[in-house]
This record gives C-alpha cells, structure tokens and sequence, in this order.
C-alpha cells in the first residue's frame, strides 16, 4: 500500500504551519507557514501561499508573499505574482505576471561583471519598468 | 502449524473456495487447525485462543472487516507474539484483494507455504481500535472538518476523508454546480455540473475532528465517532505476500 504520491492541498482548504515532503507538493488552497520540499513545488491560479518556500523546483501561478528559494529553477507564470525575494539558478517570468522584490542568482557569472563579482542581483518593482529600459535591456541582450 | 479463522461463507462459491483450500492445506503438507468464526466464537476470541495456543501463523480467510479483526486481536497482544499473519481475501471490492485476493485456492494455499513475509504498517485509533486497510469518515453532507497533522493544521470542508494504515490521508469535497444558469449551459456544453476536489497528505500522527460528529468506518463498520487520534504502527505486523512475478520482455 505505499504509493509515492505527492502532498496536494485543494482549493477549499485553509492550512497553517510547516508543511515539508520529499515528494512534489501541489497547493490549490491557501497556505500560511514554510513550505519545502525536495522537488517541484506547484502554486496553482487559485492558491495563495504567506510564508517562505524552499524546494527543488518552483511553478508560481498564483499568489506568494514570501522568500521562495530553488535550488534549480523557478518559474512564474502569467496569472503568479510574487511579493518577496528569489533565490535561484534559473528563473523565467512569463508576460503578465508580477514580481516584486529582490532576485539573487548566486552561481550566475556573469561575463560583463567580471569573474570577481559572482553573484548577480537585480531588484523589479513593476511600476518601475517602461519601453526605455525593455530598450536597453535588448541591447544589453544584443551586446 | 497454522491456524486457520475463516469467516462464515456468504455464498456459493465462497463455500467452494472454503472447502477447496481446506483440502488443499491438508494436501500441501500444511499442518494446520481450521476453525470458522461464528456469533458465539467470534474472529476476534479465535485469533485469541490462536495466540493462547502459540501458533506461528494465524490465517485470515474472508471479507475486508473479518480481517481487519483478527488483525486488531494480534496487533492488541502487543510484542508477547512472534506470530505471522497469512490472509485469503476474498472480498473482491476490498483494496485487500489487490495483494491478497487469489483467483484460485491452489495458488493462495501455494502461497501461505512458501512463506515469504514482509513487514506492514498498521494504522491505530485511540483507544484499541487497529485497521491493515483505511479508516473513512463518509458524511451524508458536507462537514466542517479540522485537522492537525505532525507541525501542521488544515480546515475546510469535505464530504469524504481517508486515512490508510500507512497515514496517507486524503479529503474530498464534492464541489456542485449551484446557478441553474450555468447549469443549464454545462449540460448543453456536455460539462459535469459537480467535480470532485482532492487534498492528499501523509504524516505521522493525525487528529481528525468534524463538525457535527461523524462516525469512523473500519471497512463496514463504525469503529468510533470524531474526533479521532489516529496513528501508525511502523512495520507492526509480519505478514505472507505472494511471490514476486518475473515479467518477460514480450
């Protein structure tokens, strides 16, 4: 009778406190406390996570208010919207979505800054962004 | 020696099943006592008078809840027995069956000689209450419902709650549609007008409450009311598997 079967919270349920699995952990429903696991974690449209996230893997759909650390990838899609610092290797944002806070990739070495400066942090408040500086980040891109 | 609890037949072929093992142990060199529960002996004092008696394995044969209580006798006698559960499921609805239930007597009797045992965690409910399967909580409508697991507490509504032996728990809710104008549209856009919503955890202790009470089901039966304690036993019982099938390529 042992399956490997993930930690899902649905959407009409409210929990409170640390939750942690070594499996992939999905949230439909409001969570409030630290949620960790040692793979993907999935914030889906209807969620709404208040605490710190730790995991292997993020997929952000929905609302978080907190510190979310991944040790690979995080991603934020369209409906997520993020308030809180990143910690992570790689990270997309899909058009759409929000993003406040403070982004920190630390193995990131980037050729620019030169090989002494190895972490690289980038701080995006939404209201700050306008056509000059999608500009200027293209030509960044190019260059 | 085993010793064999059978559960009294319901039907035809579950009398043949019976009668068909039972000869089957006697052939397969089984040295064995076979006894059938009844309303003045019950599962539960025979598997009582099979550990009195020292027996190294205690067969089950029958449902889901005549199982469930020889194994709640053996679990209740502690660490004073050494002795292995063997089981013939023979409720096919039962998640038993999956790895108890034999389609043929020769292979369930081939089975409980060759003896292979593993380890299996029990599930346990305040005060004695011992299950190998689940234990529900099946309201007729939804109920608030409030649970605490290990670092953690969760509420919301639900309209079924499962915790198996090895405390993975799972809460449904029937969701249903309630505008006749959405509806109406969902039955002409062949959608369902109701979808079941899932939540699914795993922990090591639970506690389960539910507004208004409810009763906790151990197979058929109501086993106690909410709020419940439930944990579980690690590897509390030795009990005979079926060997392992060596699948060919093609």
């Amino acid at each position: 009778m042992k399956q490997q079967v993930g930690t899902i919270v649905g959407s009409s349920v409210h929990l409170t406190g640390a939750i942690k699995d070594s499996s992939d952990i999905t949230i439909f429903g409001s969570v409030e406390g630290e949620v960790s696991s040692d793979q993907k974690i999935i914030i889906e449209e209807s969620a709404r996570v208040k605490g710190p996230i730790k995991a292997n893997e993020i997929i952000v759909s929905g609302l978080v208010i907190g510190t979310i650390t991944a040790m690979q990838r995080i991603e934020l899609n369209q409906t997520g919207a993020i308030k809180g610092n990143i910690d992570t290797k790689e990270l997309l944002i899909h058009a759409g979505a929000s993003f406040i806070g403070k982004c920190n990739m630390p193995d990131r070495k980037d050729k620019n800054l030169g090989e002494e400066k190895e972490s690289f942090s980038v701080e995006v408040e939404p209201d700050d962004l306008d056509d000059s500086d999608k500009e200027i980040a293209e030509e960044a891109e190019k260059k | 020696m085993y010793y064999f609890i059978l559960e009294p037949t319901r039907n035809n072929s579950d009398k043949l099943f019976t009668e068909r093992a039972k000869d089957l142990s006697r052939q397969f060199g089984i040295a064995s006592e076979i006894n059938q529960s009844s309303p003045a002996r019950s599962a539960g004092e025979l598997t009582q008078i099979a550990l009195m008696k020292n027996y190294s394995t205690i067969v089950a044969m029958g449902s889901e809840n005549h199982i469930n209580k020889v194994v709640r006798e053996i679990m209740k006698a502690g660490a004073n027995h050494t002795c292995v559960l063997g089981i013939i499921c023979t409720q096919g609805s039962s998640m038993l069956f999956e790895k108890w239930g034999f389609r043929r007597p020769e292979e369930a009797i081939e089975t409980l000689k060759q003896r292979r045992i593993s380890k299996f965690d029990i599930g346990f409910i305040e005060p004695d209450i011992y299950f190998l399967t689940s234990a529900k909580i099946e309201p007729k409508n939804p109920v608030k419902f409030n649970i605490a697991v290990d670092q953690w507490s969760a509420e919301g509504i639900i309209t079924r709650a499962e915790i198996s032996s090895n405390l993975y728990i799972l809460l449904e809710r029937l969701i249903k549609e309630k505008s006749v104008i959405r509806s109406a549209l969902n039955i002409f856009g062949g959608k369902e007008n109701s979808k079941y919503e899932h939540s699914i955890f795993k922990g090591k202790s639970v506690r389960i409450e539910t507004i208004p009470k409810t009763s906790v089901y151990v197979g058929t039966e109501a086993v106690t009311k909410t709020p419940v304690l439930v944990y579980r036993k690690l590897s509390g019982l030795n009990i005979i598997v079926k060997r392992d099938r060596i699948l060919s390529e093609s």
